[in-house]
């Protein structure tokens, strides 16, 4: 029994802790789920404290003879009316209101690229790939100076990222758990995303979506640099890519004119 | 279509006619029991392999693995990783939970607590069961093909389910599987709602019905309203891989595209949505009436609890977006569903109020039916409340195709089903075969099922906000999810342990069927009709069509003088 | 109304539910289908002619007046002239289910192939399939019908209605299909 040699010192809780969070939303995201979590908690308190409590005082043994009631009183009727109300107003109006805020205001606040820096990314998926796509010096995307990387993105902090992605066979799920997001690849649709990231390092990008037989090996690795290494590596990239891109090569091919 | 007067029918002869070709809805209702159990058997060892290679991924399957897997060393290879978890979500709800929950107990209590004498088209009935019987015939023979069976999820979403991801025939035979067991599903509901409504006895009204009832005949309503929309998707997925036509077809690997995958996930939820009430409402009408029976008092706001479910079965056609926020619908959808969905909360606590009602000041009776009952209480509500999680748009992006979905559904649709279901066959179980089970094996039973089962679907809801997604070979392959292999080991511990409890179970059946204590006709002492005759009942169920005077929870009446403590439901109210 | 007919009109309603529902998937998926298309009929596609759908619409609709007829004749035990009415259905229907093979092999004529012409193909074919499947079920229950008024069964006039029922469903889902697929 594997789970019983644990390390003392890190306890399940801290295990099932969702991956650091590395970008400026994902915040949002974390708060709502534990606000919904503690009030979750609450009320399932309080029916474990009726379903535990009443089969406790109010068994066979303890209580010979039941309280002869069709529950249609009108207390009875306030009192399930209050409760369902309760769990409405209490959870409900406020969780969705929450999400409703933080798409508004955060997840669909597109960034224009006409206004403010924005690095954009054109993501195809494929059995099993991972291919992501930079415009390149002429900041046009489909053209042969494009930085094309396979399973490999690298994203600078500071600067909003938006992604279009595709895909060319089935459907994907670009699911990067570190920025809590995910967005279905769809073919014959281009779907979008958006994130910030601010800490640096190295994190994983998965297929969360069944994608046949080898979606477990769909991964991408997503690096994080501050802005100037970002900087270099692009500089680096945009010289090979101009070298080395063979415009004949119908793998490098895919890239298609941004629209808005 | 000649329906049937409620008359007396022959009795049959033959053994072929009597077990076999039968129009007798209680025969009816054992053959989709046994339908059932074969196939939560099966589903069950296919969640085992599942959970083995995930808690210890390249390592062999010990006993199974030898047998099924000789040439990859007893280890589950990929791609019949893709088919057992394809298979057993298919084989659960369409072939485990749908024949028990609605074919057994729908067939053998709907004729039996309204006081008739069979179903209304007892021909259709029949052949409800033997279009089940090929449809389960199609699927097995689908295991066996040299491509394998279908592969792309039990949601089949093109275009991974076209011949783009699954060029084998065993997708084509799932179609196929699914239309012939959905036309099974609907001559199954055409009869049932045809019953309730016309061959009630005679002074029962629709708030007379027990509860459980109510649930199966609701079910049909859904059923017969939407198991069709799947008809057509599974229709034009069919017409897509064999005959070449692009419904679902898109982008670059498609010859000719054009079509729209995300089409499929519409209809599908569409139906897929309401199919998840369609399970769960027979389950807590019999858990309703079952707390109300072994609490020995009437249910509590019986009339509330038939309400809720009524509207949750409204709102349910309306939610199913939610089951597609990452796909990117338009910012309105997405909105108004997840609005919708949030209004599921409502009956949903009217339940909750209700259950602790019933058993509030109550006289509780912890036999194995109500330890069962009380237990989907318990999971429903963790079922229900992490269903808060996922309706939120927000949190669904990161939850959405997580293991924490998994927990969810399973807490719903598995665990609140399988526990109601298994309380409805204690329950029933001396009505159908004329013994009693065994109940020191039942309680062995429930406590060993109760607890495992936490320990899997709690798991699940760790290890998905820890951030492991579904339907991945070897989770292991991310480092990230290296640190999640304790809690997936223990799951699968879990998971050993509450199928080996099963087993206590099936022994316990068998062993009931056959040395089982005789059953009175009344051994727990409810009003309800089915129990105001011998168990098991005579063919033609009543001799006399009983007449209905009141209601089916008269228990725990204090003017009652003649000993008991409850009155049948053909004898007057008394009344102080 | 009986037990027996308040039976058997039940029924016959859930089934019709079922089959409008199953219809209604299809009709949603051409509405989301049209609704996202570019132009329609797509690049390079013709619109089919209207004249043999429209021949269809005619038929089916003659055919449903003459299954109503049937039925009025048989409400007042007018056994022999109903069977010339349902007789009439029968072969009407049956003339209709040429019209469609004929059609079939039309489309291929004018260039739409069910492979090759995209979805514009495929709604066209795979809705008509679907349609004329149901077609061979209505036809299969008028062979049983003249049977039934043959033999002068006890129950023919529930069996009627009901046949009737589903006649006049599979007629009007033809109709929309006309409106819909052919003339829109």
């Amino acid at each position: 029994m594997g789970f019983l040699n644990l390390n003392a010192s890190v306890s399940w809780w801290d295990l099932a802790k969702p991956p650091l969070d590395i970008s400026t939303n994902g915040h949002l995201i974390d708060g709502l789920w534990n606000y919904t979590t503690m009030l979750c908690i609450f009320y399932f308190i309080l029916v474990c404290i009726g379903l535990f409590g009443f089969a406790f005082f109010y068994s066979q043994k303890r209580n010979k003879t039941p309280y002869y009631t069709y529950g249609n009183k009108k207390k009875h009727l306030l009192v399930t009316a209050v409760i369902g109300a309760a769990v409405f107003l209490s959870i409900d109006l406020n969780i969705a209101r929450i999400a409703n805020n933080d798409l508004l205001n955060q997840f669909w606040k597109w960034p224009d690229p006409k206004t403010e820096k924005v690095l954009r990314v054109e993501v195809m998926a494929q059995q099993w790939l991972w291919s992501f796509r930079y415009a390149g010096p002429d900041d046009q995307f489909g053209t042969a100076d494009d930085v094309v990387t396979n399973n490999d993105l690298r994203v600078p902090t500071g600067t909003k990222i938006l992604f279009h992605l595709t895909s060319k066979d089935v459907i994907h799920s670009f699911f990067v758990p570190n920025v809590r997001l995910k967005v279905d690849t769809i073919p014959g649709r281009i779907t979008r995303v958006w994130w910030e990231v601010t800490t640096p390092g190295v994190y994983d990008i998965a297929c969360a979506e069944m994608c046949g037989t080898h979606h477990y090996l769909m991964k991408a690795k997503l690096t994080v640099y501050s802005e100037e290494d970002f900087k270099r590596w692009v500089a680096t990239s945009e010289k090979i890519a101009l070298n080395t891109n063979d415009p004949s090569d119908a793998n490098l091919a895919w890239g298609w004119k941004w629209e808005k | 279509m000649s329906g049937g007067y409620n008359e007396i029918h022959p009795e049959p002869t033959t053994f072929w006619s009597t077990y076999i070709i039968s129009f007798d809805h209680k025969v009816i209702a054992k053959q989709f029991l046994w339908y059932g159990i074969f196939f939560l058997g099966l589903g069950g060892i296919m969640a085992l392999l599942i959970r083995w290679t995930l808690a210890y991924p390249g390592v062999p399957v010990p006993v199974l693995g030898s047998l099924l897997f000789s040439d990859s060393g007893g280890v589950v290879p990929p791609d019949t990783y893709s088919m057992l978890f394809t298979m057993h979500g298919t084989i659960m709800i369409f072939y485990a939970i749908t024949p028990i929950l609605i074919g057994a107990f729908g067939n053998y209590c709907i004729p039996l607590q309204i006081g008739a004498r069979d179903m209304a088209f007892p021909m259709l009935n029949m052949l409800s069961f033997w279009f089940a019987f090929l449809s389960g015939l199609v699927l097995i023979i689908s295991l066996c093909l040299p491509l394998g069976a279908a592969a792309g999820g039990w949601t089949s979403y093109p275009t991974l389910s076209t011949l783009i991801g699954s060029p084998g025939a065993g997708q084509t035979l799932w179609c196929v599987a699914i239309f012939l067991f959905g036309v099974s599903s609907t001559m199954g509901a055409v009869n049932y709602v045809t019953t309730v409504i016309t061959l009630r006895a005679p002074g029962m009204g629709y708030f007379d019905m027990p509860l459980t009832i109510w649930g199966l005949w609701l079910t049909a309503i859904l059923n017969a309203i939407f198991v069709p929309v799947l008809g057509a998707g599974v229709l034009l997925l069919i017409l897509d891989r064999v005959m070449g036509t692009t419904f679902f077809l898109a982008g670059a690997s498609a010859t000719s595209g054009s079509g729209d995958p995300v089409l499929f996930q519409h209809v599908f939820w569409i139906f897929g949505h309401p199919e998840v009430y369609i399970l769960i409402l027979p389950a807590w009408g019999i858990v309703s009436d079952l707390l109300s029976f072994f609490s020995r008092k009437p249910a509590f706001g019986a009339k509330a609890t038939a309400l809720a479910m009524t509207s949750v079965s409204i709102l349910s056609t309306l939610v199913y977006g939610h089951h597609m926020f990452t796909t990117q619908m338009s910012p309105l959808l997405t909105q108004s569903f997840m609005t919708l969905t949030m209004t599921i909360s409502i009956p949903s606590a009217i339940f909750f109020a209700n259950w602790l009602g019933t058993i509030w000041k109550g006289s509780i009776r912890f036999d194995s039916p109500m330890l069962f009952s009380l237990g989907v209480v318990f999971v429903f509500g963790l079922g229900g409340l992490t269903g808060l999680h996922l309706g939120t748009v927000t949190t669904d992006l990161y939850l959405h195709d997580t293991y924490f979905v998994v927990g969810h559904f399973h807490y719903t649709m598995a665990a609140s089903v399988l526990l109601g279901g298994f309380a409805g066959i204690y329950f029933w179980f001396p009505k159908m075969f004329g013994k009693m089970m065994n109940e020191t094996m039942a309680k062995i039973h429930f406590w060993g099922t109760m607890i495992p089962l936490n320990g899997i679907f709690f798991g699940m809801l760790m290890v998905g906000y820890g951030g492991m997604h579904r339907r991945i070979y070897n989770p292991f392959v991310y480092e990230s999810l290296q640190r999640l292999i304790p809690i997936n080991s223990m799951i699968t511990t879990s998971a050993i342990l509450m199928g080996a409890f099963q087993i206590v179970f099936v022994i316990n059946f068998l062993w009931s069927l056959k040395n089982g204590a005789k059953a009175v006709s009344n051994p727990w002492n409810v009003g309800t009709l089915e129990w105001t005759i011998p168990s098991p009942p005579v063919h033609h169920n009543y001799d006399e069509i009983p007449v209905v005077k009141c209601g089916p929870h008269e228990l725990g009446n204090p003017n009652l003088k003649n000993g008991r403590d409850f009155q049948y439901q053909t004898e007057e109210l008394v009344e102080a | 109304m009986n037990r027996n007919q308040l039976q058997n009109n039940l029924a016959m309603t859930v089934t019709l539910i079922m089959g409008s529902m199953l219809f209604a998937t299809l009709f949603l998926g051409y509405a989301v289908y049209r609704s996202s298309a570019l132009m329609w009929p797509p690049l390079g596609i013709q619109k089919v002619s209207l004249v043999l759908p429209f021949l269809s619409t005619l038929v089916i609709l003659a055919s449903s007046w003459f299954m109503y007829q049937g039925r009025l004749k048989l409400e007042n035990g007018n056994l022999t002239k109903a069977m010339v009415d349902v007789n009439l259905a029968l072969a009407l229907g049956s003339i209709f289910m040429i019209g469609q093979c004929y059609l079939w092999f039309y489309l291929k004529s004018t260039g739409i192939f069910l492979t090759t012409s995209g979805i514009f193909g495929s709604i066209l074919y795979g809705f008509t399939w679907i349609h004329a499947f149901h077609m061979i079920f209505g036809i299969l229950s008028l062979v049983y019908l003249r049977f039934a008024i043959k033999r002068n069964n006890s129950n023919i006039l529930q069996t009627t209605v009901n046949v009737e029922k589903f006649w006049h469903f599979l007629g009007v889902v033809w109709i929309v299909m006309f409106l819909t697929i052919f003339v829109l």
